[in-house]
């Protein structure tokens, strides 16, 4: 353990290293043309094929790819461990540029239950491309209609939430929020993916289950799953989805959604960030992310952030969380 | 029915894509073939290349790469003991054995054909009733995938011939092996050191190259080596006689294949694993398992290929994969835009149905294409071993570092090719060992869960009438053997009829 801290320390100091030349050389862009990448580019996707995750990591792959023609990204999957194997792995490629990791919450939430030779200080942020808010949803016979009679169901009963990831993955944090809000308590069935959170609660054996969007549209469509509140900061533009009520809403006061970006290896040389930065920015309006990103409800507008502003904003979720998480894992 | 039959072959039935279905089966064998590349990786892997195509163009090819991989996996695991496909592995038990004995292209041959009679098979049921079955999959929540993955553990020990005790030892061996990493309750790290790669586990298939290629090759070489097999080339074709034994041990693995590949996470390899064990005790031929009995390669080769088409039902019929495959597959759907989900039948029927004609092209295409191969890939058998050595190690050590670029993965294949020569020595059984390994995560996911449901208490799988009747079953089975020793005054036909009627 005592190693393992060692390791992380040393290794927040290297990129940090890495990162002050880049913020004192200013202007990176100009740098840009300085490096490009050799042959094909990998993109670790930290979760099983088939989730919000995967779908968000593909379409970040094709959006550089249109972004910088030529450029191959290869997306490959490392799931496992609520991302900490994804992210494991990506350690071990400290200051290879052309491996690049579809990040999400666990980027910070793992540090904080897990003892996890990394955070995000081990790695150099590049872009935070899309928000992507939980749906809370019941089967379609439930008696619950919002997120309030959810928890006025804990008051009384045991409610069994279907939860993708473990400890400190988005749907525990977000019911950790509610849990501290409003006192209650719920028993949890984790699982490794949002697939599996469908299947639960259609097989009875969960009572509510959050996922993104994307993952159960078909569900809701169908009229086998019904959503009773979504826990993003404001209601979708979708029309699919206008009606559902934010937490906050029917009075229940949190925020919490994934965000999406792109993750470089930490001790990258400033050439070497700067360039990706700039493809990450073509890449976001390019039409294989604008397409993915309408297709899987994400909220892109206002959201988006790149290199320091992104690590600055990672820097804030820390705090927050820790607060959130304080107490768990270890 | 009809209706829809008849718009699934005009959809499939298009020049382009009767010639991607061609290319994704043809590309699945060759992914199959590799040790290393499996039909996940190759179905993620090409699946960019498809963006541009119809939507039901792109799936067709991209599902004949997922079942043209389990055809493929099969050549080197009868050939040179290397299997391609984790669904493979068990076919090494015999199909290795009946390629020493000169029977490599009967083995080939009834891998083909089993697989494309229980992909048919599979298919008609999944045209007919996937949305049935895809209800009844979801009464198998975490209790009665626990009850599964113990009946698992209980066929382990037919694998293990004479000896239970060395046979339940490797599979407990394989589930320890399976607890390095990381903690899917919790996201906690177990038995790594500090060590990054070795969060990620054991990796499944370098350990399986590794005990089989590696071990074999270091063990022939001990041993002095085998003789080429000297045979015409009408020798390596199959008899009627084995094709007449080859009958029943196709249609049960195939209805076993195709029960556990509707169930969303069990997978065609713990199904291969499946089928062979009950056949091992079904058949009267049973005793001759593992020394290349041709029942030993048609019940498990049919059975992956049977759960691989079975897989898509919970995927078409629900939006839920049943595999790690299928869930690439539906990655790919909503790349095209398509939302998968209950509808989908309804919304998209030419896509839907186009898809299912295209298995059944794709199948004759793949028996085509098999079956005049086998005999020919059966000649490679004729190359002295001395050259084949080399071989074997290079495309081992090679396909182990190209699976992730990590030179942590040929460390991996090398330990276990010397444990795997070691278990060899000492006669230990290898598959229960890789069936632990395969079964060790699943088992504690659903143990995990089922704790969860029942806020710690495990009473739940006894008192879910269907994990109840599948435990039952696996304590059928691990004392059957001894109550009929106990009977063995009386003849014994009763005892295959219990264990197969439940299982059906």
């Amino acid at each position: 353990m005592l190693v393992g801290a060692a390791v992380a320390v040393a290794l927040g100091a290297t990129s940090c290293g890495a990162l002050n030349p880049t913020g004192g050389g200013g202007g990176g862009g100009g740098a840009a043309g300085a490096w490009k990448p050799r042959g094909d580019v990998r993109m670790i996707i930290p979760f099983g094929a088939g989730g919000g995750s995967d779908l968000a990591g593909r379409a970040t792959a094709a959006g550089l790819e249109e972004a910088s023609p030529g450029l191959n990204v290869n997306p490959e999957n490392r799931e496992g461990g609520a991302g900490a194997v994804g992210y494991g792995f990506f350690m071990s490629k400290q200051g290879d540029p052309q491996t690049l990791l579809a990040t999400e919450n666990a980027l910070v939430t793992m540090p904080q239950t897990s003892k996890v030779p990394w955070t995000y200080k081990s790695f150099t942020p590049i872009a935070k491309i899309a928000e992507d808010g939980s749906v809370v949803v019941v089967k379609k016979d439930s008696p619950l209609k919002s997120c309030m009679d959810v928890v006025d169901a804990a008051k009384k009963r045991r409610v069994m939430l279907g939860l993708a990831g473990s400890v400190g993955g988005t749907d525990d944090v977000a019911f950790r929020m509610i849990e501290q809000k409003t006192g209650v308590k719920f028993a949890r069935l984790p699982t490794e993916s949002g697939s599996e959170v469908v299947s639960a609660l259609l097989g009875d054996e969960a009572e509510v289950g959050a996922l993104n969007p994307g993952e159960v549209l078909g569900q809701l469509r169908s009229g086998e799953l019904r959503a009773i509140c979504t826990s993003a900061g404001k209601r979708y533009a979708y029309p699919e989805l206008k009606d559902i009520e934010t937490a906050k809403e029917q009075g229940i006061d949190i925020t919490y959604s994934q965000f999406r970006g792109i993750l470089a290896p930490g001790g990258l040389s400033a050439a070497e960030k700067a360039y990706w930065i700039e493809i990450a920015r073509k890449a976001v309006n390019s039409k294989a992310f604008k397409k993915y990103a309408t297709r899987n409800y994400l909220q892109t507008d206002g959201v988006q952030l790149y290199g320091d502003d992104f690590t600055a904003e990672l820097a804030k979720k820390e705090t927050e969380l820790g607060a959130v998480l304080k107490g768990v894992g270890s | 029915m009809i209706d829809h039959l008849v718009l699934g072959f005009e959809t499939a039935f298009t020049p382009v894509n009767l010639f991607w279905c061609f290319v994704g089966v043809l590309a699945g064998t060759v992914i199959g073939l590799l040790p290393g590349l499996g039909s996940t990786t190759g179905v993620a892997v090409l699946l960019p290349l498809t963006v541009t195509f119809e939507p039901v163009t792109a799936l067709i090819m991209l599902a004949g790469i997922y079942y043209g991989a389990q055809y493929g996996g099969t050549i080197t695991s009868v050939l040179i003991s290397t299997p391609g496909e984790a669904a493979s592995v068990v076919t090494t038990l015999d199909g290795y054995q009946m390629a020493r004995k000169g029977r490599g292209g009967a083995a080939l041959s009834i891998a083909a054909i089993g697989s494309f009679f229980a992909a048919i098979l599979s298919l008609i049921l999944l045209m007919a009733m996937a949305p049935t079955f895809a209800r009844l999959a979801l009464n198998f929540g975490p209790p009665e995938n626990l009850a599964i993955m113990l009946l698992g553990l209980v066929t382990i020990i037919s694998f293990a011939g004479d000896s239970r005790m060395r046979g339940l030892a490797m599979a407990l061996a394989g589930i320890m092996i399976a607890c390095v990493g990381v903690d899917a309750g919790t996201g906690l790290t177990r038995f790594t050191f500090d060590n990054v790669n070795l969060m990620s586990g054991i990796p499944f298939v370098q350990v399986m190259i590794g005990l089989f290629a590696v071990g074999e090759v270091l063990y022939q070489i001990r041993s002095g080596g085998a003789q080429p097999i000297r045979a015409r080339f009408r020798d390596l074709m199959i008899t009627r006689e084995e094709l007449n034994r080859s009958v029943a041990p196709i249609a049960r693995g195939s209805v076993i294949g195709y029960i556990l590949g509707c169930l969303p996470g069990a997978g065609s390899t713990l199904a291969s694993f499946f089928a062979y064990g009950v056949e091992k005790r079904v058949n009267k031929r049973g005793k001759e398992f593992g020394t290349g009995a041709i029942e030993g390669v048609a019940a498990p080769e049919s059975a992956n290929n049977a759960a691989a088409n079975a897989n898509f039902v919970p995927t078409l019929a629900l939006g839920i994969p049943g595999g790690a495959t299928t869930a690439v597959l539906l990655g790919a759907f909503m790349m095209q835009g398509i939302q998968p989900g209950p509808r989908l039948f309804q919304d998209e029927p030419a896509l839907v149905w186009g898809l299912m004609a295209s298995f059944f092209l794709g199948n004759v295409l793949l028996l085509v294409l098999n079956l005049p191969l086998a005999p020919a890939f059966a000649q490679l058998l004729r190359i002295p071993y001395g050259y084949m050595y080399p071989l074997i190690l290079f495309t081992s050590f090679v396909g182990a570092y190209s699976i992730d670029n990590n030179f942590f993965s040929v460390w991996i294949v090398f330990v276990f090719g010397l444990i795997g020569y070691g278990m060899k020595r000492l006669d230990l059984p290898m598959a229960p060992l890789v069936l632990g390994l395969i079964i060790g995560p699943l088992l504690e996911k659903n143990l995990t869960q089922t704790s969860a449901i029942g806020d710690g208490d495990l009473s739940l799988l006894v008192t879910r009438p269907l994990s109840l009747a599948i435990l039952a079953l696996a304590v059928g089975l691990l004392i059957a053997p001894a109550v009929v020793r106990r009977l063995r005054r009386r003849p014994e036909p009763e005892t295959p009829e219990r264990d197969r009627e439940p299982v059906a």
